[in-house]
């Protein structure tokens, strides 16, 4: 890294922040009982973002030559001198830094764990299978990494972690089926049965749906709901995707864009949390961002480059992401802190509506207002009178992101940890009542 | 490259493997960017390694390393054999691959033009050359936000399998992405996300005519917002534009007919399918339905000739006039269903295992021109393309939101209508199709799939279609 670092200056590039992640990955996938793949990842890959005179440039080289590093870096230093100036001048940020270690984010077992990852995946199927479950389908990853970024502003740090998560949907008839996760950052944290337990209780409970029907309604959003939603109000709070028009957070700034209810953060700090940093891909420390305080939204997140446009402070927030930019802010560990209701209360307080565990396939009309809609998958019930009744299947939440964190109407104590397929950072969200949620179904 | 497949394939075999393949694979990507006239930053990526696959006692295992030395080599290859073996206890039964013919080929995507000799300061001219189109005094209306993408990749591979197959594979990929942003006082804001892509050389950007593209959805778009009245409620008939055929053919048809899928390998994510093996031969639409999948068009996307199991590919035709004909397999559904593969096992690059993907998926088309399908609409609606979609995880529940959308009074295209909303179960959709267009149109795309989630690039197309009696979604519902 010293070497790309200072080979880069000698070819006159004012600033780079150069990084490099080791990774050990593991999956195992089921269904219908059975495992169906084993996969294995051995990955080393060095990042470098240079910056001259606003004008930018990255590369990520998964490729272990070192001659193909330096040829890429020169043909970069090159394309820089005929690249359009950018619109923004900025510096990296000046080092260097001290950065606190994060406890919690590393677990040797788990590093070497292999036929634990089968364990797991027996202990989840007898779980589901206990609740009534006949098909229980799944993945379980862990992942083992260790980073270092060192940048030409003196930043240099060092961080590992590991990480193992699992999704177990249960299936009892092919329209009765239920999700678990289990997400942390050691095999102490986690645990296949309960996520097997969650998935098959639901499925159990979600046996004969009727259709449902369209219309406004109160709704108790599961926590993966929930982290679904909460992952797009982290995008949108990436001044990345202000920048680009595709934010429904633009000019909003200080402005009220939820109920008082809801207080949400990122924070990349968080003992055990699974996205957790000592340090951004910038070199500049880690820190927890408040992101929504009482309905109100207190800042972007950024890079360097973004802080230089919007005249805002620093959030530690720099990923490297090979593709548009480069460099990116970027959540990492979101987090909506509780409410002090029961998920019993939840559905008291809506008395009728509907209670949705899962969703997927997210989709915005228009990013910058927020409309769009998402699918319900899995167990779907409606309330009434404060109590579940009965399941129903079909429906669509078709509705604007902004009237949706507006009508956050209370919050549980309980909250869970969620990553999966569907959401991408990792979400530390409670259960939440929602009123007056647009549900569609299909018309013919 | 494919010394060191081979050399995976032995160790494998040497281990215990009853089954191993390897493919080397080399990826190499650029991306140019402008954002409201200004540079982003130029991006690279390489990615260069060795993935393996194995069947060990019934049992499956992949491995990967990008580090291309024999012992990181031998490392993955016996991480492959050894989880393989580990989790052959939670096997259900032993995994079988079809039988198929071994293949012995060089293939490629020829470039005319070969892109990497094009020097980076062309390849913001275009962009630029984009800009300047989009300026107010063009299009008439003002464009606040303006995303102009040029994307480079190139994929080269080197695949054995210890059944005899060796082939090399060569794919130059372009990709031009717009995502536009109008806004008009008292009227708000509409978005087009545009994405044009083919698998051949630099000489496509004259092909394209992307001035006039995007100068057009520009234009659209301005339109739209000024002169859009609210979709009509109730029974309509409707014409949907290619985009949108084209994107319901790869959702409602090519999905759902993934074989994976319905033997639920993908259940926990991406999900299963309404299609069950016994429903081939069963009719899920009008007799106007044919839908096709063929990796072969000449410079499409989604082009390849083998597949990544060492499969020579050819045209599939899913749905052949509103009867589900045929499923899309690898080698492994394919012997599970007691046929043969049909060559749709991709894989996105050398860390990923392949699986069951689209290529280029679309309705076959018939003989209308557009203007004979309206004719054919007393009150309707014509949905040119859409900006929101989504599909329920077993392919029957979809919706799609117009963004180019116009009334269709008396047989004329009329009046510009603001986000109609098609919300329709898969047979509702293929069973109310009574016309087929003879143009037919291609938009480029990238298909999420797999876990790790696995981006294929594809086509997704076809001719104008009319559907009848469809009952608009519409906007919000009222109050339940």
């Amino acid at each position: 890294m010293e070497e790309i670092v200072s080979s880069a200056r000698k070819l006159g590039v004012e600033s780079i922040a150069a990084g490099f992640t080791r990774s050990h990955d593991r999956m195992v996938r089921f269904s219908n009982n059975s495992i169906t793949v084993t996969n294995s990842w051995e990955t080393e890959s060095p990042t470098v973002y240079l910056m001259s005179g606003g004008k930018r440039a990255a590369c990520k080289i998964e490729e272990q030559n070192p001659n193909e590093l330096k040829r890429v870096i020169e043909g970069l230093v090159n394309t820089m001198k005929v690249t359009p100036a950018g619109d923004t001048v900025f510096e990296l940020p000046q080092g260097p830094f001290k950065y606190q270690a994060i406890p919690g984010l590393y677990d040797k077992k788990l590093a070497e764990a292999e036929t634990e990852l089968v364990d797991a995946v027996e202990t989840s199927i007898n779980a589901s299978k206990k609740e009534g479950a006949s098909r229980v389908s799944g993945v379980v990853i862990s992942h083992a990494w260790e980073r270092y970024v060192l940048t030409s502003e003196r930043a240099e740090g060092s961080d590992r972690g590991t990480e193992i998560e699992m999704t177990v949907r249960a299936f009892v008839t092919e329209d009765a089926s239920g999700q678990g996760i289990s997400l942390g950052t050691s095999l102490d944290q986690f645990d296949p049965e309960e996520a097997g337990r969650t998935a098959g209780r639901i499925a159990r409970m979600a046996q004969n749906p009727e259709a449902g029907r369209p219309g406004r309604y109160k709704v108790v959003f599961g926590p993966t709901v929930l982290a679904n939603l909460l992952n797009r109000v982290g995008d949108s709070a990436s001044a990345y995707t202000v920048d680009l028009g595709l934010s429904f957070f633009r000019d909003m700034v200080k402005n009220k864009v939820a109920s008082d209810a809801l207080t949400m953060y990122d924070d990349s700090r968080l003992p055990n949390g699974p996205g957790s940093i000592a340090m951004d891909d910038e070199g500049y420390p880690t820190q927890q961002i408040n992101l929504i305080e009482n309905g109100r939204l207190e800042t972007y997140l950024h890079t360097s480059y973004t802080a230089a446009k919007f005249k805002a402070k620093l959030t530690g927030s720099a990923k490297f992401e090979a593709g548009m930019a480069g460099m990116i802010p970027a959540a990492r560990n979101l987090v909506l802190e509780g409410g002090d209701r029961t998920l019993e209360d939840l559905f008291d307080m809506a008395q009728d509506g509907l209670y949705i565990t899962n969703n997927w396939y997210t989709r915005f009309q228009n990013y910058q207002t927020g409309d769009f809609s998402t699918i319900c998958r899995d167990g779907i019930f409606e309330i009434k009178d404060g109590k579940l009744t009965r399941p129903v299947k079909g429906l669509r939440l078709s509705d604007n992101m902004i009237r949706i964190l507006q009508s956050v109407k209370a919050l549980s104590e309980e909250r869970q940890w969620i990553r999966w397929w569907e959401v991408d950072i990792p979400t530390l969200t409670p259960y939440a009542l929602v009123e007056g949620v647009g549900i569609t179904t299909a018309n013919k | 490259m494919e010394e060191l497949a081979r050399f995976a394939v032995n160790h494998s075999l040497s281990l215990g493997a009853e089954y191993a393949e390897a493919r080397v694979q080399r990826n190499l990507g650029n991306t140019y960017t402008l954002k409201n006239g200004s540079a982003e930053p130029v991006t690279v990526t390489r990615k260069l390694g060795l993935g393996t696959r194995v069947i060990v006692d019934g049992a499956m295992g992949f491995a990967s390393t990008n580090n291309l030395n024999r012992d990181s080599i031998k490392i993955a290859t016996e991480s492959a054999v050894r989880t393989a073996k580990a989790s052959k206890r939670l096997f259900g039964s032993p995994i079988r691959l079809s039988e198929e013919k071994m293949s012995d080929a060089r293939w490629e995507a020829k470039m005319k033009i070969d892109f990497r000799e094009i020097p980076p300061e062309q390849k913001f001219e275009v962009l630029f050359t984009i800009e300047k189109s989009l300026a107010q005094e063009n299009v008439g209306v003002k464009l606040p936000s303006r995303i102009l993408l040029f994307d480079e990749d190139l994929a080269e591979k080197s695949y054995v399998n210890s059944e005899g197959s060796r082939l090399y594979g060569f794919i130059p990929r372009l990709s031009l992405l717009f995502i536009l942003t109008c806004e008009e006082p008292g009227k708000g804001t509409m978005q087009r996300i545009r994405h044009e892509a083919q698998s051949r050389g630099w000489e496509v950007i004259d092909y394209w005519n992307i001035e006039k593209i995007a100068l057009n959805d520009a234009k659209m778009l301005g339109k739209m917002l000024r002169e859009g009245v609210a979709p009509p409620k109730g029974e309509v008939d409707m014409i949907l534009g290619s985009e949108v055929t084209g994107i319901i053919c790869h959702e409602s048809c090519g999905h759902p007919q993934e074989a994976d899928r319905i033997l639920g390998r993908e259940a926990a994510q991406a999900g299963e399918s309404y299609i069950k093996p016994g429903m081939l031969g069963q009719r899920i639409g009008s007799e106007h339905v044919t839908v096709i999948d063929d990796p072969t068009l000449p410079n499409s996307y989604g082009f390849y000739q083998y597949d990544d199991e060492g499969v020579k590919a050819h045209p599939r035709t899913l749905i052949k006039e509103g009867i589900i004909t045929e499923l899309l397999h690898n080698r492994e559904t394919a012997a599970e269903l007691q046929v043969s593969s049909n060559a749709a096992s991709r894989s996105s690059a050398y860390d990923r295992e392949p699986i069951i993907r689209m290529a280029n998926t679309y309705m076959k088309p018939e003989d209308h021109s557009l203007e004979e399908l309206v004719e054919g609409v007393g009150y309707g609606v014509y949905m040119k393309s859409f900006m929101e979609w989504n599909i329920d995880d077993r392919r029957y529940n979809q919706r799609y939101v117009g963004l180019e959308s116009y009334l269709i009074e008396n047989g004329e295209i009329s009046t510009p209508i603001r986000n109609p909303v098609l919300e329709i179960t898969t047979p509702g959709l293929y069973g109310s199709v009574d016309a087929v267009g003879k143009e037919l149109e291609f938009s480029a795309a990238t298909c999420g799939k797999g876990d790790p989630m696995q981006g294929a690039p594809v086509w997704t197309g076809g001719p104008p279609i009319r559907v009848r009696k469809i009952r608009l979604g519409g906007g919000m519902s009222e109050p339940a």
